[in-house]
């Protein structure tokens, strides 16, 4: 039974990383149809960040959890205005490929311009120590990424809800000219969408420093596959779906990790892309994949 | 207010208005009217921004050529547009927040002012626009429109497939409105009902005005009844 | 049978870009070193997989990232055929299914691994075609990282990210370009023949499609399954020329570089396909060759390592900024020669 909550824990914290990430895909998509795989560049921005702070002898934790975040944002308000801008309204393959091209350029620079090699960075190695629920130990990095994803969703939430920009950004997912032909500045909408997908990032990329301890240039690789697949597992587009696509993600991970015989071990990625496979092939537009209608009656 | 001169309308490589050249005058409710493909909507979209174009567009004086979508909309346009386009995913309430964006203040007197005229819209305030009637929806969008207080209200094709109980509605509202002083560009099929609220109305087909005048004159013309219903 | 007009400039259009290829292969030959023969024979085998690519991505308008999987299979399954007995024994020696104990000559080898292949591409298919766009892409993805996953896993079969050595090094520049004039005549034939132009037309609008009779899925499992036997092909001429292959080429660095290829030059048409491979590919040798730092007009260059992945990925992007076409847009190279 302790095995069990344990493992539950495991699939929860796996699963609130993964919907951070997803999440951070989902927004900038259901705006302007862009599947940002340089998402995961931005969360090596994050990380590399971490390591100017170290250099520069800047160890307290508040200052660099907010320059990781802070710079994470940044990057990723100046992918939008540089990279993206041209191909703001062109097809959704256009844009794949172009954060595709994006994607690969970013690891490089990393590689020329730092180093191919991986840098540690420990500042945050603090975060992470063993706290006994009762009767499981679980990590207390866990915990925090739970809560952290907890609040993250709530504040989306009422981001979207609340004010005019998350408003717009909301009717902008279906009808991005009647947004303009409101007087909503695209620029602003855009910008804004890149900045909580930055955000996003930059908190993800807090947590996963801190279980790693090191950045390379191809750290971003994984992390945006997996925010990939949780994104269409849930509906490519839908916040609602990159959450529940998220923590599904992290529950199937978990069960394979746990059910499959060790000798599978090294399979575990192409189990968990099996089952996804399967689950677009019953569902192939994603479990909550968000609606069409462009609310005219004709 | 609004002066056209000369405008040309493209979708990609197509000329689909051919020059044409009209104005709407402060007050006036101006009508556009003419059967299907005539040029209409294309006119509104070049006015708008969202189609590309040539000629002068200049309201209040400065020409909006060049001026970015919102730019335009910002000067004190707001457009009802063809086919309602609520934003069908917000609820009624979300909507009419999104068309405030441009003049946030006093937005919630006026969202219950709109609840009182119209309260099949205050029922429905918490509802998601998409699952609106045709008629409730087409109410929505004019609202939306106003409540960023435009100069000029664009509207484009309210009557399309309603009822006709609730056309009459909405061209109740719309004379209400024009007695307010609203400035009114009207684009219609329904030429009967267009020209019961216009001052002025130019008759547009292939692209080319092809008759203008006061709603009177036009109204009597059996020449003109003959072009717009295609009898006689 | 009577060709259409289409068709008939389709086969100029493919005896031009094969004189091409035909012309690079012999100054190859008869110019190059070594190294730079092993360099075009590479360009030739990229060239296979941007024309299987072209294939399906092309007609079909829809992106694949499995392709480089594909090519691994028919790679894999050629080399497991036709490697001799002795050096399996010691490659392969827990392999199951007595597969280190028979050798095939290499046309069966090959053939075998055609139709493996494209058994693979249809079992895929089936379920890909019936997806949205960016569903295909998806699920192409998990075929990518699936295959891949597999490779690395069942190293008794595939030796993973190991040399599998010893396959007969059987072909040579001629045999590759003779491939890739033939696989251009196919890519083209397909690209005009009636499914192919069916499919074009039908790629952005499915249900008007539909309502023209047009069998949307058919058509594009027809395009991906040819896409893959191509694959194959080229996987062949892979592991027939080097000897040796692993499980490392065969995923993403490839895809984004096949894919840049085929962007560049233009995904609509094979002669796209054609110019972006050789442009890309010796482009990039020479970007390579500006990494290692060398001694240029007198200036100690810097080491620069990472360059060939900015210009790469700068190539894709300022591609579907600037001409989201590709440089050939729709335009195949009897367009530019004929009226």
């Amino acid at each position: 039974m302790d095995y069990v909550a344990q493992q539950a824990m495991n699939a929860l914290s796996f699963g609130a990383e993964y919907a951070l990430l997803a999440l951070g895909l989902a927004i900038v998509f259901s705006i302007m149809g862009l599947v940002n795989f340089a998402h995961g560049e931005i969360i090596a921005v994050g990380g590399y960040t971490m390591v100017a702070m170290a250099a520069l002898a800047l160890s307290n934790p508040l200052i660099v959890i907010g320059a990781a975040v802070l710079a994470a944002v940044a990057g990723s308000m100046l992918l939008e205005r540089v990279a993206f801008r041209p191909v703001r309204y062109a097809d959704p393959t256009t844009g794949l490929l172009t954060a595709f091209g994006v994607s690969i350029v970013l690891q490089n620079l990393f590689l020329l311009l730092v180093s191919p090699r991986p840098i540690a960075v420990t500042s945050l190695y603090f975060l992470d120590w063993p706290v006994d629920l009762g009767a499981i130990r679980v990590s207390s990095l866990q915990l925090f990424e739970a809560l952290t994803t907890a609040v993250v969703i709530v504040a989306l939430m009422l981001f979207l809800r609340r004010t005019v920009l998350g408003l717009a950004m909301r009717a902008a997912s279906l009808d991005f000219e009647m947004v303009r032909l409101s007087g909503i500045r695209a620029n602003r909408v855009f910008a804004m969408a890149f900045a909580i997908s930055g955000l996003l990032a930059g908190i993800a990329c807090v947590f996963i420093m801190a279980r790693r301890g090191s950045v390379d240039p191809h750290l971003g690789f994984d992390p945006v596959l997996k925010a990939f697949v949780a994104c269409v597992v849930g509906g490519f587009g839908s916040l609602p779906g990159a959450v529940l696509g998220g923590f599904l993600l992290g529950a199937v991970e978990v069960a394979m990790l746990v059910m499959l015989p060790q000798s599978l071990g090294g399979m575990t990625d192409a189990f968990v892309f099996g089952i996804i496979a399967m689950v677009l092939i019953w569902r192939p537009d994603g479990i909550l994949s968000p609606p069409v209608e462009k609310g005219d009656k004709i | 207010m609004l002066n056209v001169t000369d405008l040309r309308v493209y979708h990609g490589p197509i000329e689909a208005v051919h020059g044409i050249t009209f104005q709407v005058k402060p007050g006036q409710c101006v009508s556009l009217l003419g059967p299907n493909g005539a040029g209409k909507t294309s006119t509104l979209s070049a006015i708008t921004g969202i189609a590309r174009a040539t000629g002068t567009i200049a309201f209040d004086g400065t020409d909006m050529g060049g001026l970015p979508v919102e730019a335009r909309m910002r000067r004190g346009l707001a457009i009802s547009p063809e086919g309602r386009r609520v934003f069908a995913n917000l609820t009624v309430s979300e909507n009419l927040r999104l068309g405030a964006a441009m003049r946030p203040e006093g937005q919630a007197e006026r969202i219950a002012r709109w609840f009182d005229t119209f309260p099949i819209l205050g029922e429905r305030r918490d509802q998601q626009a998409g699952t609106l009637s045709g008629g409730e929806q087409q109410m929505l969008a004019i609202a939306r429109a106003l409540m960023s207080e435009p100069r000029i209200l664009l509207l484009d094709e309210p009557s399309l497939g309603l009822a006709p109980r609730i056309v009459a509605q909405i061209f109740a509202m719309i004379e209400t409105l024009r007695q307010q002083g609203m400035t009114i560009l009207l684009v219609e099929q329904n030429a009967t009902q267009a020209l019961r609220l216009s001052d002025y109305a130019y008759l547009l087909n292939n692209g080319r005005i092809v008759a203008e005048g006061t709603a009177g004159t036009l109204g009597q013309s059996d020449a003109l009844m003959a072009e717009l219903t295609g009898i006689g | 049978m009577t060709l259409s007009r289409a068709q008939r400039r389709g086969i100029v259009g493919a005896a031009l870009l094969a004189l091409i290829l035909i012309a690079i292969g012999l100054a190859a030959t008869w110019f190059g070193s070594r190294y730079q023969l092993r360099l075009v024979y590479g360009a030739y085998v990229n060239l296979l997989v941007v024309l299987a690519l072209q294939v399906f991505m092309g007609n079909a308008r829809v992106t694949n990232l499995s392709h480089s999987a594909f090519m691994g299979i028919g790679a894999y399954a050629a080399a497991i055929c036709v490697t001799p007995e002795k050096i399996k024994a010691i490659s392969l020696p827990d392999a199951p299914w007595g597969l280190n104990a028979f050798a095939l000559d290499p046309v069966s080898s090959a053939l075998i691994a055609l139709v493996l292949t494209g058994l693979v591409a249809w079992l895929v298919g089936v379920f890909i075609v019936r997806l949205t766009g960016i569903g295909a892409t998806i699920v192409s993805l998990a075929v990518l990282v699936i295959v891949h996953g597999l490779f690395l896993y069942r190293t008794d079969i595939f030796k993973g990210n190991q040399a599998f050595f010893g396959i007969p090094q059987l072909f040579n520049l001629t045999w590759v370009v003779g491939l890739a004039v033939l696989v251009v005549f196919i890519t083209r034939g397909f690209r005009e023949s009636r499914w192919g132009v069916a499919l074009r037309a039908s790629a952005d609008d499915e249900v008007g499609a539909a309502a023209m009779g047009v069998d949307i899925h058919r058509l594009r499992l027809m395009a991906w399954v040819l896409s893959g036997v191509l694959l194959a092909v080229a996987g062949i001429a892979y592991a027939y020329y080097l000897g040796t292959i692993s499980a490392r080429p065969f995923y993403f660095n490839h895809v984004f570089l096949t894919l840049a290829m085929l962007i560049l030059g233009g995904m609509r048409t094979v002669t796209g396909a054609v110019l972006g491979t050789f442009l890309i590919s010796f482009g990039l040798e020479w970007v390579r060759w500006l990494e290692t730092g060398p001694v240029v007009l007198g200036i100690d260059l810097p080491e620069a390592l990472g360059l060939s992945g900015i210009v790469l990925g700068g190539v894709i992007v300022l591609t579907m900024a600037l001409r989201p076409g590709g440089l050939m847009g729709d335009r195949e190279i009897e367009d530019l020669i004929l009226k």
